[in-house]
């Protein structure tokens, strides 16, 4: 008889639970909607007043160049960008997560490394987009290494604070319990710096992105940043537009689908971590 | 039956500060365990309690002296249930258990039923962050019991929880002690408590001494623990009844 009552009242919480969990969703969705609905909305009246398709063409117009773009070469320019970020990417990461965890390890490596380290993540991209430029040249390289060099401080540092972090308390435990050192480091270290790798890596993905584009624009004869510089010079500001656009929604949704996606599935446990 | 043998153990920290005195956690103490029996230590915060089950467990080594735990001729084999729970957060209880031992499959059916004494049997699948502190508490106590020790490290294993889950967990542990019949060592600030279920007392003093060493000889423990043993209403067993008053006639040797 309890039972029943408490099982429907924990029923009825959850359909509660559940009904305000898809309003509130709803209700972000329309926000963001609403949002780019303004964003919209203020550019085409921007366009009106300045009336200048030179200068600022219209929604509707780079609307138009979108379709075009989509129907002509877009996806090997998109291919040919994303392989240069995502190699320069892992290259960040191959480096800068034992970097890193030298960093966080022993004192000694972590005062070697962190000037060099803190001096690479405060250099302008752009210095990297000329560096890469100067020496590759045109080349696919180019843009690698400039993702690699601007992606790279942030996977060490976060590397760095998350070897740091790992709890001594748990090692403890391990030794207590026999554990050996690799069974420590597969159980303990590893999934204590994952979440700050993935950190480090968020953080600079969108960097990289632009850093990456950046570099195309003189060091590249292919992707989108070529594309723009293209578009730039033959003085169509549609395309140029059209082509930004693309850019900077394919970013988001990598983020939203890709990225936050692997997240929340990678670390499960934490959603019910409740700290002390 | 484990054998822990401690001969003129010291161990110091080195200071907190620069320029300062170095921390004496454990000052020269010589000790004889041997044996299933079970045995508290107490004494105030900072005495080396903690230290001196550290140094047993192999997570500090001794500055000075020795300290050897052995089970016949081997080394003996530890289970340890900490201050905190200190469980993996990252996985499941089951999980967790299975860290701690070697055997894979085999291995599971007894995690299993240690869980299952320890009330926990649904929890298998969930994570630590989905317990309560006290659930926690006790995953770190099935932990321990389900390596099947020689020897029982429990460093004030029920000192973060409330006084009612605290004293279920109390009953829960003399069940299974009289169940298995390890050789235990058990930290507390509690006198009552230690007094409830020890048949020796061991009293540090600040600085890492030993003050006191007393043992409870009492015979009528056995009928106490009659009701102790039949499991009934775990863990909302409040009513407690208690066995016979605590004892007014250790004898005491020094
Ligand atoms: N890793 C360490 N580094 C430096 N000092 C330490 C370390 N561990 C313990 N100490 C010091 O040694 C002393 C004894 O500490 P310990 O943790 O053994 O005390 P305790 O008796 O367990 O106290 P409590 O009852 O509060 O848990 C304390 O003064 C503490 O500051
Ligand atoms: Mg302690």
């Amino acid at each position: 008889m309890t039972d029943t009552v408490a099982e429907s009242i924990q029923e009825l919480d959850q359909a509660q639970v559940l009904r305000t969990a898809a309003g509130s969703r709803r209700r972000r969705y329309l926000a963001v909607l609403l949002g780019w609905l303004v964003f919209i909305g203020l550019w085409w009246l921007l366009s009106l007043w300045v009336d200048s398709e030179a200068r600022l063409p219209s929604p509707g117009r780079v609307f138009q160049e979108i379709v075009i773009i989509l129907q002509g070469d877009f996806w090997t320019q998109f291919w040919a960008s994303i392989v240069r970020v995502v190699a320069g990417f892992l290259a960040a990461v191959l480096i800068g997560t034992p970097v890193g965890f030298f960093m966080g390890r022993s004192k000694y490596w972590g005062n070697f490394l962190q000037s060099p380290v803190i001096v690479a993540g405060s250099i302008p991209g752009l210095t990297y987009a000329v560096m890469a430029f100067v020496v590759f040249g045109i080349s696919f390289w180019g843009p690698v290494l400039a993702v690699g060099l601007i992606a790279m401080p942030y996977v060490a540092i976060n590397v760095a604070e998350g070897v740091r972090g790992v709890d001594r308390r748990l090692v403890e435990m391990s030794t207590a319990y026999g554990r050996n050192e690799t069974q420590v480091f597969r159980h303990v270290t590893v999934p204590s710096v994952l979440p700050f790798v993935f950190a480090g890596v968020r953080l600079s993905f969108s960097l990289a992105w632009k850093v990456g584009t950046l570099t195309e624009v003189f060091g590249s004869s292919k992707g989108i940043g070529f594309q723009i510089r293209r578009n730039y010079q033959l003085f169509n500001m549609p395309g140029v537009i059209a082509w930004v656009l693309l850019f900077v929604l394919f970013m988001l949704l990598i983020e939203r689908f890709i990225l936050v996606r692997l997240e929340r599935r990678l670390f499960r446990w934490r959603q019910w971590e409740r700290e002390a | 039956m484990a054998r822990v043998a401690i001969d003129r153990l010291s161990k110091t920290f080195p200071p907190p500060t620069k320029g300062g005195d170095p921390v004496v956690a454990i000052g020269d103490i010589s000790l004889d365990v041997e044996g299933n029996v079970f045995v508290s230590i107490v004494g105030p915060s900072g005495c080396g309690k903690s230290t001196l089950l550290n140094i047993l467990s192999g997570v500090e080594t001794p500055t000075r002296g020795s300290a050897s735990v052995t089970e016949g001729d081997r080394p003996a084999h530890l289970g340890y249930v900490f201050q905190d729970a200190r469980l993996l957060p990252w996985r499941t209880v089951m999980d967790n258990m299975m860290y701690v031992r070697d055997d894979g499959d085999a291995g599971a059916a007894k995690a299993a039923l240690y869980l299952d004494m320890v009330g926990l049997s649904h929890t298998h699948d969930m994570f630590p962050g989905q317990l309560s502190g006290g659930m926690q508490q006790r995953v770190g106590i099935a932990r321990a019991f389900s390596v099947e020790p020689d020897l029982l490290l429990m460093d004030e294993p029920f000192s973060h929880l409330d006084a009612i889950t605290a004293r279920s967990l109390r009953d829960h542990l003399q069940e299974l002690w009289s169940a298995t019949r390890k050789t235990v060592l058990f930290v507390t600030h509690d006198v009552v408590e230690a007094v409830q279920l020890s048949d020796r007392i061991i009293v540090l003093a600040p600085g890492g001494r030993i003050f006191d060493d007393i043992t409870i000889d009492l015979p009528p423990r056995s009928p106490r623990q009659k009701p102790l043993v039949s499991r009934r209403g775990w863990p909302l067993r409040a009513s407690g009844r208690r066995g016979p008053p605590p004892p007014s006639r250790g004898t005491r040797r020094r």
